[in-house]
């Protein structure tokens, strides 16, 4: 009787799954039909499926416009992303621990700094933060993506560990301490190996992010050669042409393809890793 | 009140592990942040040299925009719409999503594929055309019978349109549920199934409190992000119709750079920057009554 | 003790923040003064540019910068490697991409002195960067032949000239009209080949009713509507620009622009156009998306030349005539005139200008380049391009009829207010108020001209 309500329970679990799957997917379901279908029918109706199954779009969107085709989008995207992602996660770790961890003179307003900075509309700080990086020379490099990164600029990040972090008793650090451990072995050999859900969703939206970023990159980026995905999506846009919508589309369904393949292989380090460490309790 | 003795040794070593951010502080983030709030005080077209005048940007905003009042409250009611609701859903799937099944990483990640895509124009033009006169919705609504709705055309709807765009993409307050989920310990919930606890009462009682940081630091990103807001709006719908969702992040952006008038944009958005510190300010307040931290 | 601390982190930000802030200004008054003397100088620079050129083998790179679809990316480089392949010291690197947020970040670079060398803009943004700063070179100063041009299309402010500087050079012909769906405007008796009155347009517009409930005659948005339906019924009416360029007051009555309102009410009260509420989902250059425009249910849409060809290959089944706007009966003025959809101008920060003049040159006067480029930046804007360009199939008939009605309509364009972002974002907002019915017209009126006025201040 146990075994069969058990069984029932599972079944009913996985069909609501796939109805509010169906619901949420329904669009890009919808967009990836579109990438075989031509302009007239993606605006002249309603059917999901297309009149035929040509990869044509695929093909011809991944030559790029003018010259420069997607395998160069997708280097450069990961030349800009990879780096920018390990360096903020590395960083805003550091940060979090500094903040969550240790009660020092001026904190309080360091933190409400740290806070604010995440306040400010980003419109508004573009054009002097364009004149900085400028006078830098970091214009038409990845710089302005990585020294943020570096100098834990997204207050985000840190701000998200820190939570984590306080999630985490203390007295964890302390029986480290009474070991003879100092603050740096406490952080690294204690505090991090349990931060690793966390560590790891703050790389998967630091990723995501920077890989979807279209305004820094329009910005700080001229070379055609450098532009990351992003801008390459766009690139061809114009209202005084005729846009193939369904090579849009197919390209920016091969562009989510790296961070759909990231995010499944990645989240067993979020979702598993401490519940089966059994760490904590 | 707390002297210099209270500082142990130790703590000192903090200021070795927040150097990063107060060298991005001091080189990259004040000078923006400063010069931002001058302008705000000065006639300042882009490439032009700004004038100073005082208050004046302000008082236009607050005395003659008509158009600012309503942005105010189109802005307001977005957070009010998007933020409880991305929340929620980002809760009930993360809590949902949280058990061993078969194939559940797959079942997680095809659940997370709709805030992969952001703002991207592929995402702008299906939602449009989802929501045409004659759209998808509408044969939807009409096969069930319903009366059919201008989404995006009439302006009692257009605002939740884009509120519902926000929401579909709920998925990074997701993966932070899941993961503070992982973090709560097992054997609290052993405890409480000894005890005879229903599950409604574990989840008041145990997971709430538990993840409580973790929805603190959502609800308070979340509404960061909603009254900055600006790209649902405007791939969307342009701030129309009516001015409908024509949200301050969209003003702000068009006032500085299609109209080029910095200083008045700064002024909007150092009115935004307040709005969030209140917000901010009562989320704060409100947190010692809910937020439970284990450092504690 | 905290306080004094923060005091003077906070005051020795705000210094560095002026500090920088003003020396970002200075720097520009710096450019301005060259720029100034360049001018003054202009003899003794001519000779330099000869020199420059002899010496040829000095390496030089220039910035290129322009927005685009794929036809017009690949032409533009074509032309960029044939020049290249004649001048092997020079360089010419393309930054191309969408139109999405091309201008604000061109805004953002012509600010910090970081533009390319050569740029296409946007004539009607053009003006703002004209009246901010001292960002673009004459064409006259340098060794750019301009006797391709005629002479009345580019001494005009919209197609580049400013002041009688020459900032800009047009590349191409643009300017408006309603392209005719013609099967569906025969079916229906409606006649199009004769100048007509904005009183036939409603005629029109209740006979397409009368005919088939479910069409309409125009194809329009509140865009459209302000650019083509606004200000060429507001011109006509009285005879002039709505600005004056020189005072920058308005031209136009509270009575005057009352009337202009009272017509767009009857579009959408008589249904010429489709209800304001159904055009929302298509603002802005969304209109060849509109599914009634895709599914043949329109008579006719307001249109631009460089525009028709994607009006026509959302619809290609029906064949197209292109028609003149309506004119009020009298009128002294015929209120559009043919414009540009792009200017290209040198600016003021490039180091090599005689060579990029050189290639502008090439770009507008040699026959290769105009065969490569063909009719990718609409109509060529001169003679030369359009046979070239005729010969070689690369203009479409509709698109060359469309050209040959704005040339011949030759009324005054747009002041630089009334093409001004803001002063359209007024009357786009007036347009949509009263397609809703959210207000009376008069109350439309009223608002509209105490914001407009306000503009010239």
């Amino acid at each position: 009787m146990k075994v069969k309500n058990k069984r029932l329970r599972t079944i009913r679990d996985y069909v609501i799954i796939f109805l509010i799957g169906l619901v949420l997917l329904y669009p890009i379901i919808w967009m990836i039909f579109a990438t075989f279908k031509t302009n007239e029918e993606i605006f002249g109706s309603v059917k999901l499926l297309p009149e035929n199954f040509s990869f044509q779009y695929y093909i011809e969107g991944w030559k790029g416009s003018g010259r420069i085709t997607y395998t160069q989008f997708f280097i450069n995207t990961f030349l800009l992303v990879l780096p920018t992602t390990i360096l903020t996660v590395i960083s805003a770790a550091l940060v979090a621990y500094g903040f969550a961890r240790f009660h020092f003179p001026f904190k309080k307003i360091l933190f409400v700094l740290l806070i604010a900075m995440m306040m400010l509309p980003n419109s508004v700080v573009i054009i002097p933060r364009y004149t900085l990086y400028n006078g830098f020379k970091w214009v038409n490099t990845y710089m302005p993506f990585y020294a943020p990164a570096l100098l834990c600029c997204n207050s985000f990040f840190p701000y998200m560990l820190i939570q984590f972090l306080r999630g985490l008793p203390t007295e964890l650090d302390e029986s480290a301490y009474m070991d003879g451990c100092g603050t740096l072995k406490t952080f690294t050999h204690i505090l991090l190996p349990l931060m690793k859900p966390a560590l790891f969703s703050a790389g998967l939206f630091q990723f995501l992010w920077t890989y979807n970023d279209y305004f820094n990159s329009l910005i700080f980026i001229n070379s055609v050669k450098k532009y990351p995905i992003s801008l390459a999506l766009r690139m061809s846009l114009d209202a005084e042409s005729v846009v193939q919508w369904g090579k849009v589309m197919a390209m920016a369904a091969v562009a989510v393809l790296p961070v759909i393949a990231l995010f499944f292989a990645a989240q067993r380090y979020f979702v598993e890793g401490i519940a089966t460490s059994g760490l904590k309790g | 009140m707390k002297g210099k003795a209270n500082y142990r040794k130790r703590d000192y070593q903090a200021f070795f592990y927040i150097m990063p951010w107060l060298i991005g502080f001091a080189v990259l983030q004040l000078y923006p942040f400063v010069s931002s709030f001058i302008f705000s005080f000065a006639d300042y077209n882009i490439g032009a040299k700004p004038v100073f005048i005082g208050l004046e940007n302000y008082k236009k905003l607050f005395t003659q925009d008509k158009e600012f009042w309503n942005s105010l409250k189109v802005t307001i009611l977005f957070a009010l719409y998007t933020v409880p609701g991305k929340l929620i859903m980002a809760l009930a799937v993360a809590m949902f999503l949280n058990r061993d099944i078969k194939g559940i990483n797959l079942i997680r990640t095809l659940y997370y594929i709709p805030s992969l895509f952001g703002g991207s124009v592929a995402v702008a033009l299906l939602w449009r055309l989802m929501f045409l006169d004659n759209g998808v919705m509408n044969a939807m609504l009409t096969a069930l019978h319903l009366p059919n709705v201008q989404f995006i055309g009439d302006t009692r709807y257009a605002l939740k349109t884009i509120c519902a765009l926000e929401i579909w993409q709920f998925g990074s307050s997701m993966v932070m549920f899941l993961a503070a989920l992982k973090q709560v310990p097992k054997s609290l919930y052993e405890a409480a199934q000894i005890d005879g606890a229903g599950k409604v009462r574990m989840f008041f009682s145990i997971t709430l409190p538990q993840i409580s940081p973790i929805i603190f630091f959502n609800l308070l990103n979340q509404m960061i992000q909603a009254l900055q807001n600006f790209t649902s709006a405007s791939v969307i719908t342009e701030g129309g119709p009516l001015k409908a969702t024509y949200v301050l992040g969209l003003k702000l952006y068009k006032e500085g750079f299609s109209y080029f008038k910095m200083g008045y944009a700064s002024a909007i958005s150092w009115v935004v920057f307040t709005v969030i510190v209140a917000g901010t300010l009562i989320i704060f307040g409100s947190s010692k009554f809910w937020v439970h931290y284990g450092d504690e | 003790m905290k306080k004094r601390v923060l005091a003077a982190v906070m005051a020795a930000a705000m210094t560095a923040g002026l500090v920088t802030g003003c020396g970002g200004s200075s720097d520009s008054g710096t450019q301005a003064a060259a720029t100034q003397a360049a001018g003054e100088t202009e003899g003794a620079k001519n000779d330099e540019t000869k020199a420059a050129a002899a010496s040829s083998d000095e390496e030089i790179t220039l910035r290129m910068s322009w927005w685009g679809g794929d036809e017009r990316n690949e032409a533009t480089l074509q032309v960029i490697e044939q020049f290249e392949a004649l001048h092997p010291n020079v360089t010419i690197e393309a930054e191309y991409g969408g139109n999405d947020g091309y201008h604000d970040k061109l805004a953002t670079q012509l600010a910090s002195g970081t533009a390319p060398d050569i740029v296409q803009v946007d004539p009607e943004i053009f003006p703002t960067y004209v009246n901010t700063g001292d960002y673009f070179l004459d064409y006259k100063d340098y060794n750019v032949d301009l006797s391709n041009f005629e002479e009345a299309y580019i001494s005009v402010p919209i197609n580049g000239n400013y002041d009688g500087k020459q900032l800009g050079l047009p590349t191409g012909i643009s300017g408006a009209g309603i392209m005719v769906n013609k099967e569906l405007a025969d079916a229906i008796g409606l006649d199009f080949s004769k100048t007509y009155s904005w009183e036939d347009l409603i005629d029109m517009g209740k006979k397409v009713r009368e005919y088939d409930d479910s069409m309409y005659l125009l194809c329009a948005n509140k865009e459209y509507i302000v650019n083509l339906i606004v200000f060429n019924y507001a011109k006509q009416l009285i005879g002039d620009t709505v600005f004056n360029p020189e005072t920058k007051a308005l031209n136009m009555t509270e009575d005057q622009l009352k009337e202009v309102f009272d017509y767009v009410k009857r579009l959408y009260d008589e249904e010429v156009v489709p209800p304001a509420s159904y055009q929302a989902a298509y603002s802005g250059d969304n209109l060849q998306s509109d599914t009634n425009w895709i599914g043949g249910k329109y008579v006719a849409a307001l249109t631009y030349i460089s525009t028709i060809d994607v009006m026509v290959a959302a619809n290609p089944e029906a064949e197209y005539i292109m028609s003149e706007l309506p004119i009020l009966d009298g009128a002294a003025e015929a209120g559009w005139a043919s414009n540009t959809p792009q200017v290209f101008a040198i600016t003021s920060t490039c180091e090599h200008p005689e060579m990029a003049a050189e290639f502008m040159d090439y770009f507008f006067n040699n026959d290769e380049a105009l065969a490569t480029l063909g009719a990718t930046r609409s109509v060529p804007p001169t003679e030369k391009a359009r046979q070239i360009c005729t010969e070689n199939g690369s203009l479409t008939q509709v698109t060359m009829e469309g050209a040959n009605i704005a040339a011949a309509m030759g009324g005054t364009p747009n002041d630089k207010i009334s093409s001004s972002e803001e002063s359209k974002t007024i009357l786009f907002d007036s347009v949509e108020t009263i397609g809703y019915g959210a207000s009376s017209v008069e109350d439309v009126t009223k608002d509209a001209m105490s914001l407009l006025s306000g503009l010239g201040q």
